[in-house]
């Protein structure tokens, strides 16, 4: 078979890299990586040199380029069935899909809020909490509820075992952690559980090490 | 199998509520739907109590319920793996998700600026500049799609697939305020707009009764 490489953002802000890289990791993919710093001069010239999709992640797999993290996930289940990247039972996908699919296009009042940053202190944000946030967070602490109470038998997962609905929900674990956001419930231990992966434990030591600072994401 | 059911937002304007309706049309799969008003002051009850779901479109299906709309699209590929909901090239179906999702989350200036509107008279409106760049990148999206992948038919990928379906929103997008449109992009709008799935969508959007949206929103 071809060989995978993987092109992510930096590490320490990038969400979107990080779902596809820690699914990856997690399901024991073997793959290259290339890391682009966002924000730089030469970041646009660096992202087109590696992809001709103009945006990250992008997986390249021999000639077949694919960019969203959704999509190479998607990919990625379908490459390797035996793996079970969703869930095997057709309910449990389908609520898989739907949630994974929510969170691809929605919760833009937290995501703008609470820019995934995993060297900052762990402390509330510091202007209030708006309603919209809120809601955000209710809604996605009711999401995985539902999904634990009826799939959630088998493991710690949002399906029990690591799906790709937990790396889609990654980013947000780290959000709910960095910015101290107030969880209720099975919620806490979720996030203890994805934070625990050894996946999701390589890529925060790796984003540690990096020095690049992006001011806009830099979030009192 | 049991029956499926579907919950959509006015036909005017409910961009996201087309995508799996134009679907299920164009491969002629039964459904029943219902039309749930948006924008009144109790759409979000009505959403719950009917489609037991937050936001429309939702799909039901035995005691399944499949709420986005890009998850209902792979929710049928998955039922209906015969329709080929998606190209049965690998390559080509990976650029197919590709697209998809990136209209999924994406391009949000130009669907602001370019609401979906049915009712709103085509004339040109100008795009301002985050939303023309994303104008752009869709119509070379469809011109690069049509070029590798479209030898077999009008649509992205030849036959109509998923990827058509997302895009049929920004398809009335580009038809009601692009204006003059290249003669790549006006003939893959005018494929699209010439599915009797689209023309019946049109059609009922005619009818509904309510007054949103106004027909120059």
């Amino acid at each position: 078979m071809a060989k995978f490489h993987l092109v992510v953002a930096n590490k320490n802000y990038s969400s979107w890299s990080l779902r596809a890289w820690i699914a990856m990791r997690e399901f024991a993919i073997p793959f290259t990586e290339t890391v682009i710093a966002l924000d730089l001069p030469n970041t646009q010239r660096q992202i087109k040199n590696h992809t001709g999709a103009g945006r990250l992640p992008v997986l390249h797999h021999g000639t077949t380029t694919i960019w969203e993290s959704l999509a190479i996930l998607e990919y990625l289940a379908e490459k390797f069935p035996d793996k079970a990247l969703w869930p095997r039972s057709s309910g449990a996908r389908a609520m898989a899909r739907a949630v994974a699919n929510e969170m691809h296009a929605g919760f833009m009042a937290l995501r703008n809020a609470c820019p995934m940053n995993l060297k900052r202190r762990r402390k509330p944000l510091a202007r209030q909490i708006g309603d919209e946030i809120k809601s955000d967070v209710r809604r996605i602490e009711t999401l995985w509820e539902e999904c634990r109470k009826a799939n959630g038998r088998g493991g710690p997962f949002l399906f029990g075992k690591f799906s790709i609905a937990d790396a889609m929900y990654a980013p947000v674990v780290t959000r709910f952690d960095t910015y101290v956001l107030k969880v209720g419930g099975g919620a806490r231990d979720y996030m203890d559980a994805v934070m625990d992966t050894q996946a999701f434990r390589a890529w925060k030591a790796d984003a540690l090490q990096e020095k690049w600072i992006i001011q806009a994401d830099e979030v009192d | 199998m049991d029956d499926l059911h579907l919950f959509i937002g006015n036909k005017c304007f409910s961009s996201w509520s087309l995508r799996p309706w134009v679907a299920l049309k164009v491969h002629r799969i039964p459904f029943k739907e219902t039309v749930i008003r948006l924008r009144q002051p109790d759409t979000k009850a009505n959403i719950r109590m009917l489609a037991r779901s937050e936001k429309v479109p939702c799909l039901h299906h035995g005691s399944r319920v499949v709420w986005e709309s890009l998850s209902i699209l792979e929710y049928l590929a998955d039922v209906f793996p015969e329709l080929k909901f998606w190209p049965e090239d690998r390559h080509a179906r990976a650029m197919a998700r590709s697209i998809s999702a990136e209209m999924h989350s994406g391009f949000a200036d130009l669907r602001n600026e370019w609401g979906m509107n049915l009712r709103r008279k085509k004339s040109a409106k100008t795009l301002t500049g985050p939303a023309r760049d994303q104008a752009r990148r869709i119509e070379d999206y469809w011109r690069r799609m049509r070029s590798s992948h479209g030898q077999g038919g009008p649509f992205l990928f030849g036959h109509f697939t998923a990827a058509d379906a997302m895009y049929a929103p920004v398809v009335t997008r580009f038809d009601t305020y692009g204006g003059d449109l290249s003669p790549d992009t006006r003939s893959y709008c005018d494929a699209v707009l010439a599915t009797g799935a689209m023309k019946a969508w049109y059609a009922e959007a005619a009818l509904e009764p309510w007054p949103e949206p106004s027909p120059d929103e």
